[in-house]
């Protein structure tokens, strides 16, 4: 039968219908309903499609083909109905497409995903979930400012999930445990990229280019790497043999590493366009203090937090005296403060022109620097300092008022005349802030030309990350001013993305779409029934020194979570993102169709209770759109789905599913559910970064041999399905087929070959184990022959593994005893 | 596997899984695939609900028994003899496929000469069937159409299981069911590859491609390929090594992926062998209680960490392949051999697990046609002779693999252990949907312990009520062997006299009860009939 879609000209089988030939003529037309040849009651409309000569739409699904038949399956108005079915469809699903953690981190890691991971025990492959975005999970998991938390549902239940705890847990689990990520590279591709400067940006630049296939060389002006996380942040946050640790990781990636280079004076950008390079990116952070423009500032003992922090991590000796100022009310200043409590300076004081909530400081870096006895002079401002008589520095301070709004309605503090005090101290350190230069950067013309902002940061455009010069890209706090490492992270992951597609040539990565789904974008629009079921359970406390101990050293303050704790912790995730998110056809399509959910308004409250009763499955009708998929995929019929009526719209409203006795948990409805109303009760990392990988396989359990695709991340086997086009099975599994795979990763698998000592079975190696086995055999074949050796085969390995062992008895052994269990 | 290949001259399951689309009538006896192989016990349902016609031999009441057209509750054990007298009937009514049997078989009178003791009223006394039941499927089955026999280990698992393949196997040439796309004998094979494994000569009496030891010829052309003197003595199954071991002539063992302390009948024996042992090694994914008793222990990686081949009941090959990095220092079973092997001064030289393939296609016939770069699309069923061969879906469609299809009659040999004064219980056992063997990898998955958190004995009605059996109250079976404790429900699905239990939850280990006797031929164990004796556990209450 010969018919047109789309102009193009097809052969295809009488008897069937448009949607069958298209899909067969590999054309896409999209459907929520359809499948296994059946459509739902009230189907979803979306395969609409134009028969030329006929008036309207007519489904694909049910139109049945006709000779010389000429159809479109996209048009206009093809197109704005399926936006109308769509948004009606949408506008009573009920879910979270990703959690709220997860919208909210600067570095959109899957949370939820890490937290599940940790949940099921899996904490190295939660280590590269993070790994998937952060290379920093050490230090991040230590001095997060933790957005994440902030927007976490759970604190209106009880508290919010300790999530960075969480990320630091699995980063010292798998360094305790030496475990090997193995994360691999993508092919070379020959093109080499040149990083100025070794920090969280730098470094995160040299991580992602790596795994890219580029050839990646850090040029870094300090003896070690880190920059900021090393030089800036002091051990009692990051100990040096932990970022040791995290920065040895990611140069395992084959990154080259030049130390002791100093941009502008060992060499310029133009040596490193003379080199080859095919791209640069300047991160070399904001290395430059803003200087303290009073009288007095350049006397000695008064100096500049960024060398104070220096000179202390880098162990050089100092004396501060007794007595301390420190001006500025930045984080730098409070780790400044902290410090010199720590270098034995009994009385530190904090001098900000403002108010204390005023500090552009974290809340939580304040909190901890008062802990610390740290003290706090506000709304006072140095006006100048002068050496007095003793030796000591007194330091002029006036009062602060706010003055009167100016233009753009900001009130200013202006000093009240007369208000000066004097206050005596032995060493002033001065936290004003930081810039990328001190005016313009120095080296050659390049470099003289560079384009900066007024804050003395590099200009870089933001879509591009590229500076005013071809090839040449910045990213990190060289262009933004001091910030957070996980925003260092994301700024240098992107330029990454830039300077890709540039030097391969190819279009930047589409950026992942916006569009969510929401139970409630702020907190007031959460309907707390949602919360239903949930046990208050307060979150676990952080096992730390109490400042009188911890302020006697350097050492760590935070001693980190146990794996029970952990654990206990990651249980109290609510798991508010869709673990479908990877599989869902409304929210593909709804992308696909321009849906905006926010628009169409969305149902705000739920209506069915989370159904939990299936051993295998969990079932939220909040998000059922009937498309009755789960019913017509049955090959048991062991499931029904009604509704008690429908609305205006055609919707269906009093849902209800049940699993009927005959259900033998073979999980196929769970794979062909359109949306995520049906999941595997396991089933609970959602996938949203990097996708799975599938690996198919053959089952290992019965003698059918069906047909398994494994669905791989990073090195975990998440989730088992099956080709509905492959023999045997042709897409139909057993529980164990769907479900018993759980031995593969189980914590019980042997890892060593074991040996016999002193009637106890001890780790050994394989060397020694084989020897072992070959000397005994040897001495038993001498005494007794071939014949006293006999070998079970196994009819779960491998053909090639029975052959070979089979072979191993008649030559290595030379005896017919080997035989399997095939009728046991 | 042994009986089909006397008969046919080639022991796997003669059709496809996918023929059940065009089978008019099943004869399923000693096969429940609802639990034991799913996927294809789906595919039976459906032929069933399209209008295929089915008979089940069956003394459990299993779903397909409840649904089938005709249900033949009979006696534990006692098939040959209904076999027997089916044929008899068949014969007597002059049934039987004239033509088919004339041009494609032999010795034909031999069987005749058999059936004729099998009287309908004879056989209804050994089976306990009603005499109509047996006109009707013997009526049913010799009807014209595609006529297919389904049967399991509840055939094998017998002293007497390669008799009553054989008479399987006499049963369909009689009526010409053989070489029929969507008839034919298929037994289903338990495990993954077991299938491939005997295909690979794993097996005491036969080289890979199942040359006999008597083939010198054969033996001339492994020696050239493998370049060493092979021994021709024959071998000694698995099921007679813990007895060789009690009696020192076996001094060391090699276990390769088994759990004999769990899984071999009679097990109080086997631990008594595994402490005799001289040397013992065990490769394997977990420390098993066998393992628990090696010298050294192997630590292999499983089906998703390395690349292979299965080869499954319908004889299709196809590949597994790595998804993820064995645990620790874990290896690929392939690469431990080849290295045991060359400190053993056997140097093997592979590289890959497609370099042992490529080995195992060269010297098997069946197997020829077959590469790694062919299946990676979808499996082959061999035999597979040459590179461009499609496969073979159906057996021995224009002759017997063996030429022509040999009668070979077999009387009814009552089974080793009937219930009696002191044991009077039938005990049979199968296994549980969700789970497999003695659970040692589904045993890991937390949903499956949700599903089957363990195992009962399914006691009739009426024998419950006779023993003072409750439902869920614990109960303790005893053979002469052993004895376990279970709790106890109350079903119909067992026969009177006849308790059933699956067989996968370690905490009830019924391998303490079964029978280790032997099948002449195969050497199976009579796994799935011993007697018992049930005693309620008060002091244990539910």
């Amino acid at each position: 039968m010969n018919i047109t879609i789309n102009g193009m000209n097809i052969i295809a089988q009488s008897g069937i219908t448009i949607l069958e030939a298209a899909t067969r003529s590999q054309i896409y037309i999209p459907t929520l309903c359809h499948v296994a040849g059946k459509t739902a009651d009230a189907p979803c409309g979306l395969c609409v499609v134009e028969i030329e000569g006929r008036e309207g739409l007519v489904r694909a699904c049910t139109t049945q083909l006709a000779e010389g038949m000429a159809v479109v399956t996209d048009s206009s108005t093809i197109k704005k109905h399926r936006i109308e079915r769509l948004s009606c469809l949408a506008e009573t699903h009920f879910g979270d497409c990703k959690a709220p953690c997860n919208l909210t981190c600067p570095g959109q890691i899957n949370v939820q995903g890490y937290i599940a991971h940790v949940s099921k025990g899996e904490y190295e492959e939660a280590l590269r979930l993070v790994m998937e975005r952060n290379p920093f999970p050490f230090s991040v998991g230590r001095v997060c400012p933790r957005f994440c938390e902030t927007r976490c549902r759970r604190i209106l239940v009880d508290e919010p999930v300790s999530i960075n705890h969480l990320k630091r847990f699995v980063a010292d689990w798998c360094m305790t445990h030496k475990i090997d990520l193995n994360i691999s590279c993508e092919p070379a591709t020959g093109k080499r990229v040149a990083i100025i400067g070794g920090g969280p940006s730098g470094l995160t630049g040299a991580y992602y280019l790596s795994r890219r296939g580029h050839d990646v060389t850090v040029f870094e002006s300090e003896a070690k790497l880190g920059g900021m996380l090393r030089y800036g942040l002091p051990e009692y946050k990051i100990p040096k043999d932990v970022l040791d640790y995290e920065i040895s990781a990611i140069l395992r990636m084959g990154i080259s590493v030049r130390l002791n280079q100093k941009w502008g004076k060992n060499f310029t950008l133009q040596d490193l366009k003379n080199q080859g390079f095919d791209a640069i990116m300047i991160s070399i952070g904001v290395p430059i203090d803003q200087p303290l423009e009073i009288p007095g500032a350049t006397l000695p003992n008064v100096i500049p937090a960024t060398k104070l922090l220096k000179n202390l991590s880098s162990g050089k000796p100092g004396k501060y005296g007794n007595r301390a100022a420190v001006i500025g009310g930045n984080n730098v200043a409070m780790e400044t403060a902290r410090s010199l409590i720590r270098s034995g300076v009994d009385e530190v004081t904090i001098i900000y022109p403002r108010a204390k909530t005023e500090m552009p400081a974290t809340q939580r870096n304040i909190r901890e620097a008062e802990k610390d006895g740290v003290r706090f002079l506000l709304v006072s401002s140095p006006v100048q300092i002068m050496k007095n008589d003793s030796g000591c520095l007194d330091m002029d301070l006036v009062r602060m008022k706010l003055g009167e709004p100016d233009e753009r309605d900001v009130r200013h503090p202006e000093a009240i005349p007369g208000s000066n005090t004097i206050l005596q101290v032995d060493t002033v350190v001065y936290s004003q802030g930081l810039m990328a230069c001190a005016d313009k950067f120095e080296g050659g013309e390049l470099e003289r030309t560079l384009e900066i902002t007024p804050k003395n940061n590099i200009k870089s455009n933001p879509r591009t990350s590229l500076t005013n010069h071809p090839g040449i890209y910045a990213a990190g706090d060289v262009t933004s001013g001091p910030r957070s490492v996980i925003q260092s992270v994301v700024a240098a992951r992107r330029a990454v993305e830039n300077i890709h597609a540039q030097i391969m040539d190819v279009a930047k990565e589409a950026g992942e779409s916006r569009f969510n789904f929401s139970r409630g974008r702020s907190f007031d629009d959460v309907d707390t029934k949602i919360f239903k079921g949930v046990k208050t359970k307060l979150r676990e406390k952080m096992p730390e020194r109490a400042p009188e101990i911890s302020t006697q050293d350097f050492d760590e303050i935070r001693l980190g979570f146990s794996e029970k704790m952990a654990k206990t912790e990651a249980d109290r995730c609510l798991s508010c993102g869709c673990s479908a998110y990877d599989r869902c056809d409304l929210k593909e399509l709804s992308i696909d169709y321009g849906i905006d959910p926010n628009k169409i308004g969305l149902r705000k409250v739920p209506i069915y209770e989370k159904d939990k009763s299936h051993p295998t499955i969990i079932v939220d009708l909040n998000k059922c759109i009937f498309c009755q998929r789960c019913v017509n995929s049955c090959e048991y019929d062991a499931l029904e789905l009604s509704a008690t009526s429908f609305d205006q719209k055609g919707r269906p409203e009093g849902l209800k599913l049940v699993f009927k006795d005959n259900c033998v948990n073979c999980g196929n409805c769970v794979d062909h559910c359109s949306t995520g109303t049906l999941n595997k009760r396991d089933a609970i990392v959602p996938v949203i970064n990097e996708e799975m990988r599938e690996v198919r396989s053959t089952c290992p359990y019965c003698g059918a041999g069906c047909q398994l695709i494994l669905k791989v991340k990073g090195d975990t086997l998440m989730e088992v399905t099956s080709d509905p086009n492959l023999a045997p099975n042709y897409g139909a599994l057993c529980v164990k087929g769907r479900y018993g795979h759980k031995f593969v990763q189980h914590k019980d698998r042997l890892t060593k070959p074991l040996i016999r000592k002193g009637g106890q079975l001890v780790e050994t190696s394989w060397d020694e184990a084989l020897n072992e086995i070959a000397k005994r055999f040897f001495d038993i074949k001498s005494m007794y022959g071939a014949d006293a050796i006999s070998g079970f085969s196994c009819a779960r390995a491998t053909n090639e593994e029975n052959f070979l062992m089979q072979k191993f008895m008649r030559t290595a052994i030379g005896t017919n005893n080997i035989d399997h269990c095939a009728r046991l | 596997m042994a009986s089909l290949a006397l008969t046919f001259g080639s022991g796997a399951m003669t059709n496809s899984i996918a023929d059940t689309e065009k089978t008019d009538l099943f004869l399923m006896i000693g096969s429940n695939p609802d639990t034991s192989h799913p996927t294809i016990g789906l595919r039976v349902h459906q032929a069933v609900d399209r209008g295929a016609k089915l008979v089940v031999v069956d003394p459990r009441k299993t779903k397909l028994a409840e649904r089938a057209d005709l249900w033949l509750r009979i006696k534990p054990g006692t098939d040959v003899a209904l076999l027997n007298g089916l044929m008899s009937i068949i014969i007597e009514e002059d049934l039987w496929a004239k033509k088919f049997v004339e041009e494609r078989t032999e010795d034909f009178t031999d069987l005749v000469k058999l059936a004729k003791k099998y009287t309908p009223e004879k056989v209804a006394e050994i089976t306990g069937l009603p005499v109509d039941q047996l006109f009707q499927a013997a009526r049913m089955y010799a009807a014209e159409g595609r006529h297919a026999i389904f049967h399991g280990m509840g055939i094998t698992h017998y002293v007497t299981g390669t008799d009553r393949v054989k008479s399987i196997a006499n049963l369909a040439m009689l009526c010409g069911k053989v070489g029929v796309e969507g008839g034919g004998c298929n037994p289903l094979r338990g495990q993954n590859n077991v299938q491939g494994a005997c295909d690979m000569g794993a097996l005491f009496n036969t080289l890979p491609g199942y040359g006999g030891l008597e083939n010198d010829e054969l033996f001339d052309r492994y020696e050239k390929v493998w370049k060493i003197r092979l021994p021709r003595r024959p071998g000694k199954p698995a099921t007679e090594v813990w007895e060789n071991v009690l009696k020192g002539e076996i001094r060391g063992v090699y276990v390769f992926g088994e759990d004999p302390a769990v899984a071999d009948p009679n097990i109080a024996h086997v631990h008594k062998a595994l402490e005799k042992l001289d040397f013992l090694v065990v490769q394997d994914l977990f420390l098993t209680d066998t393992a628990k008793a090696a010298d050294v222990v192997l630590p292999a990686a499983c089906f998703a960490e390395k690349d292979g081949t299965f080869t499954n009941t319908e004889r299709r090959v196809q590949r597994i392949r790595k998804a993820v990095n064995p645990p620790g220092d874990a290896k690929p079973d392939w690469e431990i051999f080849r290295d045991l092997s060359k400190k053993m001064g056997y140097d093997m030289n592979y590289n890959s697990a497609e370099d042992v393939f490529e080995e195992i296609r060269s010297l098997l016939p069946q197997y020829a046609g077959i590469t790694y770069e062919r299946l990676e699309k979808v499996g082959l069923q061999w035999p597979v002779p040459t590179i461009d061969h499609p496969g073979t879906a159906v057996l021995h469609t224009e002759k017997f693999t063996r030429g022509k299809g040999l009668f070979i009659p077999e009387d009814y040999i009552p089974p080793v252990e009937l219930p009696n004064d002191e044991y009077p219980m039938a005990f049979t056992t199968g296994r549980d949907l969700a789970r497999y063997n003695f659970s040692s990898m589904t045993g890991k998955t937390p949903e499956i312990d949700v599903i089957s958190p363990e195992c009962f004995a399914e006691v009739n009605p009426i024998d419950a009520k006779r023993l003072g059996i409750t439902e869920k109250c614990w109960v303790r079976l005893t053979s002469k062997r052993g004895s376990v404790e279970m709790r106890a429900t109350i079903t119909d699905r067992s026969q009177e006299g006849t308790i059933f239990s699956t067989y996968n939850h370690l905490e009830a280990l019924v391998n303490f009860l079964t029978l280790d006797a032997l099948d002449r031929l195969s050497r199976s164990p009579e796994y799935k009939l011993c007697a018992i004796k049930v005693e309620v556990l008060d002091e244990k209450a539910a």
